[in-house]
């Protein structure tokens, strides 16, 4: 094998690739689904309200404030700022506190309190702050609630579906990139007959199929890479995140080189890869039902990539907690270059 | 003596139960272009398929300058040149990165695909894209890429079909360039024309057999008949009059009718290699 051949072909088909329409597809597609998602689920599940706070006298509010987990504190110095910022949708609400606002209240003497919401802040996100503003100032004025409220939770505590949805988007990034384009890739080149142009010359087969590995590789990583990304899933440990997208690029452009020997042509490659494709995602869909048992997820040779995905950039776990499951990537992604030779010679018989 | 640049002993090739190259034997010679003459299904095809490595032989041996065909060598196939019939260029790619990319799998460093378009004619378009040339471009470009390895041995399948008169006679100079530089051409063709004005030698191949093997003017002594065709005038209309030139009293008549105050034409007719190999295997070229 020419090391320099591969590389020439890998360029050819780098150079071509943003010429071709599938391409921008394996490319366009994850990144609107971030954003379809985002725009879903993101805002609807994941920010926390947001309230700027002007406090003008060291109020105890503002420390109450502080404690709770559940609302996101701005604090800053100036009323212009934080109305502008409350203007811009920065901020959903924002609240000056004047000097003296709890010896007054305390005093009973119902001071004037300023308290800004947003025009484009979600309703719900207006009705919280404003219930919690009302309960603290309560709070301070030492009155009793009128009712006492006990929470009672339903179900297990779980992550969001923004953040479930993580594996799902990547999942999509990589098969697109990793299996579709390294197959569709090697099939048109048998479509349009210039594997045959390339065959005739001192490239052999081993180093176009080299190639075209490689290309899906680097593609698949790449786009894995900029999902998390988009998604802000990078993690606290970015290198092992690098890691393990590398494992699983390298075993989806071997999936996609192996689809891509078994089609002669586009139409066989839609139908193994749409077939396959429950085969391919199904380890997807244990994130998103976790109450599902999730040892079935194993039986799918995908899973061994996508759990080191979830538990390395979402999770935040390091790489030595997800060694075994990338042994196993590794191993698969081994078993199938003889695989693909077996294919080779038998779709060549 | 020069030894042959490619040597075919009893090559066969068979397609399922149809054997579509049966037995065949020939010798292509540096600098010399040999013409495979036949019908379409004839076999010609598959014969440079199989020399090019694109199909492994199924019985028989040949060799390519020495090497033993499908031993998939890179080292041969750095010497040979191959044009398809179909055209299977990159056409998200211009012209000169089609060539600079091919130059490149030769390990061509700094090939001069620029001047390898020029002599296509295709110069002024080098940088554009493929997908916008005509048919008769790319077949050029086509051309140019089989030679930009200066090969000394090329295979050119159909080169010209279905081009205009110009760029056919433009592809058929280039051709005879590449063999005066030595180059050992097989060139598969059902055009009768191209077969004689190009080749050294033509080989009539039909269902997969060469029927005949010989040099063009050869070919036509010993399988063509010579004529002569006599026009003259009968009352208002022309009559036409074809006496065969092989003795027997034909001269006698000739002699009569060039006397005759009727006389109009006398023309020589020569057999044509397309009558030769109807009479041959009992079918057109055209089928």
């Amino acid at each position: 094998m020419s090391l320099q051949r591969v590389w020439s072909l890998f360029r050819k088909d780098f150079a071509l690739g943003p010429r071709k329409p599938f391409f921008l597809f394996a490319v366009v597609m994850p990144v609107a689904l971030t954003l379809i998602f985002q725009v879903a689920f993101g805002s609807l599940f994941e920010p926390k309200p947001r309230l700027g706070i002007v406090d003008e006298g060291g109020s105890e509010i503002t420390a109450a404030v502080r404690r709770m987990e559940g609302v996101t504190l701005a604090l800053l110095d100036d009323t212009g700022e934080l109305k502008r910022r409350v203007q811009n949708n920065d901020l959903d609400a924002g609240l000056v506190l004047p000097p003296g606002f709890d010896a007054a209240v305390r005093a009973g003497q119902r001071p004037k309190l300023e308290f800004y919401i947003g025009g484009e802040s979600l309703a719900s996100n207006r009705i919280i702050l404003s219930v919690t503003a009302i309960d603290l100032i309560r709070g301070v004025a030492g009155l009793e609630a009128p009712v006492t409220v006990e929470t009672v939770r339903f179900g297990e505590a779980g992550l969001p579906v923004a953040i479930r949805l993580v594996p799902l988007i990547v999942f999509y990034a990589l098969v697109l990139a990793g299996v579709w384009i390294t197959g569709s890739s090697l099939v048109e080149e048998k479509e349009k007959s210039t594997l045959a142009a390339l065959l005739v010359t001192p490239a052999r087969l081993n180093e176009v199929y080299a190639s075209k590995w490689l290309l899906g590789f680097v593609f698949a990583s790449f786009m894995a890479a900029a999902t998390l990304f988009l998604n802000r899933a990078f993690g606290p440990r970015p290198l092992d995140v690098l890691a393990v997208i590398l494992v699983a690029a390298a075993l989806n452009a071997m999936l996609g080189l192996l689809v891509g020997v078994l089609s002669k042509s586009s139409t066989t490659l839609f139908t193994l890869i749409k077939g396959a494709g429950i085969f391919l995602f199904a380890p997807v869909i244990f994130y998103l039902f976790p109450d599902w048992p999730q040892w079935i997820a194993r039986i799918f040779p995908l899973y061994w990539i996508i759990e080191p995905i979830w538990q390395v950039s979402v999770m935040g776990e390091p790489l030595a907690r997800v060694w075994f499951e990338l042994a196993v990537a590794v191993a698969i992604t081994a078993a199938l270059v003889p695989a693909i030779m077996l294919v080779e010679r038998r779709m060549k018989a | 003596m020069t030894e042959p640049a490619i040597k075919v002993k009893g090559l066969s090739y068979w397609y399922g139960n149809l054997q579509a190259v049966k037995n065949i034997d020939f010798e292509v010679f540096p600098g010399e272009i040999l013409g495979f003459l036949g019908p379409n299904g004839a076999g010609k095809s598959t014969t440079i398929k199989v020399l090019t490595g694109q199909l492994r032989p199924m019985g028989g041996a040949a060799q390519i300058l020495g090497f033993k065909i499908g031993a998939e060598d890179p080292e041969l196939q750095a010497q040979i040149g191959v044009c398809f019939e179909e055209k299977n260029l990159y056409l998200e790619m211009s012209a000169l990165e089609n060539l600079d990319f091919f130059a490149s799998l030769f390990g061509i460093k700094n090939a001069n695909s620029l001047e390898a378009l020029r002599r296509v004619g295709l110069a002024d378009r080098a940088k554009d894209r493929v997908s916008s040339f005509s048919k008769g471009m790319r077949q050029r470009l086509m051309i140019s890429r089989a030679f930009i390895n200066k090969p000394k041995v090329l295979f050119l399948d159909e080169p010209t079909d279905g081009l205009d008169p110009v760029t056919a006679k433009e592809i058929r100079k280039t051709i005879k360039e590449e063999a005066a530089r030595g180059a050992a051409i097989l060139l598969t063709t059902h055009n009768m024309f191209e077969a004689d004005e190009l080749s050294d030698r033509v080989a009539f191949i039909n269902e997969g057999e060469i029927v005949a093997l010989n040099t063009a003017e050869n070919l036509k002594l010993k399988y063509g008949k010579r004529s002569v065709r006599v026009r003259l005038r009968d009352g208002d209309d022309v009559r036409e009059e074809h006496i065969p030139l092989d003795g027997g009293g034909s001269s006698a008549r000739l002699a009569a009718l060039a006397a005759s105050p009727d006389l109009l034409t006398i023309h020589t007719e020569e057999a044509t290699l397309e009558s030769i190999f109807i009479r041959l295997t009992g079918r057109g070229l055209a089928g």
